[in-house]
């Protein structure tokens, strides 16, 4: 039972490719990638010698990697739930949220389906996308979608689900479905909606009533080889220019 | 020797790992579950038909590279190793763009109401464009290897062109074709990253075996591990059957 774990991360600590002094692996919710990238450029630059390695995914996917003992040092999951349970087996140490988002629906642009209200998800013949089963942009869709049944009838959240026609791997991979027209309609986060998005969707109006918020928590890695870098990049990611990097890319301050 | 135990060692220590997780935390019930049912039932629909179209289309094909010269024919030849040297995602990406809603082709057919992306049609695609080479090279060494003598002396005998072809040709050709039938299938089966950016993963119409181990993994790590071990137990079917009928065809040929 031991066996496995221990041989995975005999293996990826090899990969890594001898252990250099100053540098962390940030294990980041796929929605962070524009914002973290930039925010590692920035950190870099002011730590001569510093090395970030990003490593983006699902978050759920991220919290298997590390429950099978990956090298992260620091995690950045797009919901609690995940954060959660990466603490109650002790893999990470004071989890802080450290931004919010909200969910948006995009089309791709002239908008194929007609789709001009979240009503109109439910219709015949809308091909959806979405991200992956427990993806935690999933969830919060999910979550809004039982919602909005108040709303447009009670069956409406089931017939949404049931247009869905591919399960993705993460929110980044679920738009550029929509972005590239093969899809007529997705959930993303707000800051999934980045200029390059932008130009080729179009964004359908969800009430602001229905919308959830979305929480992120980050935190230190227990089994962290460099703390004190990990903890510096927390910081950083909390501190002024960290957060007016990510409110550049839509996310919101943390209560 | 040694680096032959060690070759050995490392391919099997990730297999028995496998093994040991699935034996040690009691993923059996994984097997059965809905994901993996569908994912069986698919895997298994989808490799089949491509392996029919494979072999109906790929065995005449391959008799024409092995045996008749013609303008272009160095070009064919290449483009047929392509899908096995591309990778497979590289090769998703050329299938969306090329069959895909707003694909050059996948475009006009948008037109009459043919959607390709996302249906089972969309994952054998994926699989025949990754799969054909392995048939279609074997095949066609296979072909080159029977004697032209042998089909002449056939046709002297007055059989028809297309009677000597499956009575005497493919007969000696067998052991090859099979072997070239097992390694398209197997990369079929094994077929990922164009099935997933082409096709798309949905439980039931486009989420193979493999998109099914990758989609759990977000969710149920021991049914990922369990799929896997399934997997695994066909790939020693496969092999083992392949090797005892190659054996048995050499057997009837000498």
């Amino acid at each position: 039972m031991v066996f496995v774990p221990v041989f995975l991360l005999a293996v990826l600590a090899g990969c890594g490719g001898g252990e250099r002094n100053g540098s962390i692996n940030v294990f980041a919710a796929a929605s962070l990638i524009d914002a973290f990238g930039e925010m590692k450029e920035a950190f870099e630059g002011e730590n001569p010698g510093a090395e970030v390695r990003l490593n983006f995914a699902g978050s759920s996917a991220l919290l298997t990697q590390i429950q099978q003992g990956a090298p992260a040092d620091v995690f950045a999951s797009a919901d609690e739930e995940k954060m959660d349970s990466a603490l109650e087996d002790g893999l990470v140490e004071e989890p802080r949220a450290f931004v919010t988002n909200e969910l948006a629906v995009i089309v791709p642009e002239g908008n194929p389906a007609g789709i001009e209200s979240l009503g109109d998800l439910a219709g015949e013949s809308v091909t959806l996308v979405l991200a992956e089963d427990g993806v935690p942009v999933a969830e919060y869709t999910e979550a809004l979608l039982s919602n909005a049944d108040a709303e447009y009838g009670e069956d409406f959240s089931g017939r949404v689900l049931g247009n869905i026609s591919s399960r993705e791997v993460d929110v980044k991979a679920a738009a550029n479905r929509v972005s590239l027209n093969e899809a007529d309609a997705t959930f993303v986060y707000e800051s999934d909606i980045t200029p390059d998005i932008e130009e080729r969707v179009e964004i359908v109006e969800i009430p602001p009533e229905l919308n959830v918020v979305a929480t992120y928590p980050i935190a230190v890695a227990s089994a962290t080889q460099n703390e004190e870098l990990a903890e510096e990049w927390v910081e950083f990611v909390f501190s002024e220019e960290g957060q007016r990097i990510l409110e550049s890319w839509g996310f919101e301050p943390a209560g | 020797m040694a680096a032959l135990a060690l070759l050995a060692g490392f391919i099997a220590l990730p297999l028995v790992s496998l093994v040991i997780w699935t034996l040690s935390e009691e993923t059996w019930e994984a097997m059965t579950s809905p994901v993996a049912l569908d994912a069986l039932r698919l895997s298994a629909f989808t490799t089949a038909v491509t392996m029919v179209i494979i072999l109906i289309v790929g065995t005449p094909a391959a008799y024409v590279l092995a045996r008749y010269e013609f303008p272009g024919k160095r070009l064919v030849d290449s483009l047929v190793d392509i899908p096995a040297v591309l990778p497979p995602s590289a090769a998703g990406i050329a299938l969306l763009l090329a069959f895909g809603r707003a694909g050059l082709l996948g475009e006009h057919l948008t037109a009459f109401g043919i959607t390709i992306s996302f249906t089972t049609a969309a994952v054998v695609m994926a699989e025949l464009f990754a799969a054909s080479h392995f048939y279609v090279r074997q095949a066609s060494v296979g072909f080159a290897q029977v004697d032209r003598a042998v089909e002449e002396s056939a046709m002297v005998d007055g059989a028809r062109g297309i009677t000597v072809f499956l009575r005497v040709t493919v007969p000696l050709a067998f052991p090859a074709l099979l072997a070239g039938a097992v390694m398209s299938w197997s990369r079929a089966l094994g077929e990922f990253g164009g099935t997933i950016i082409f096709a798309g993963n949905f439980q039931g119409v486009t989420q193979t075996i493999p998109l099914a181990i990758f989609s759990e993994l977000e969710r149920d790590f021991d049914a990922a591990v369990a799929l896997s071990v399934l997997v695994l137990a066909f790939a020693f079917v496969v092999i083992f059957t392949a090797r005892y009928m190659t054996r048995k065809a050499q057997g009837y040929q000498e």
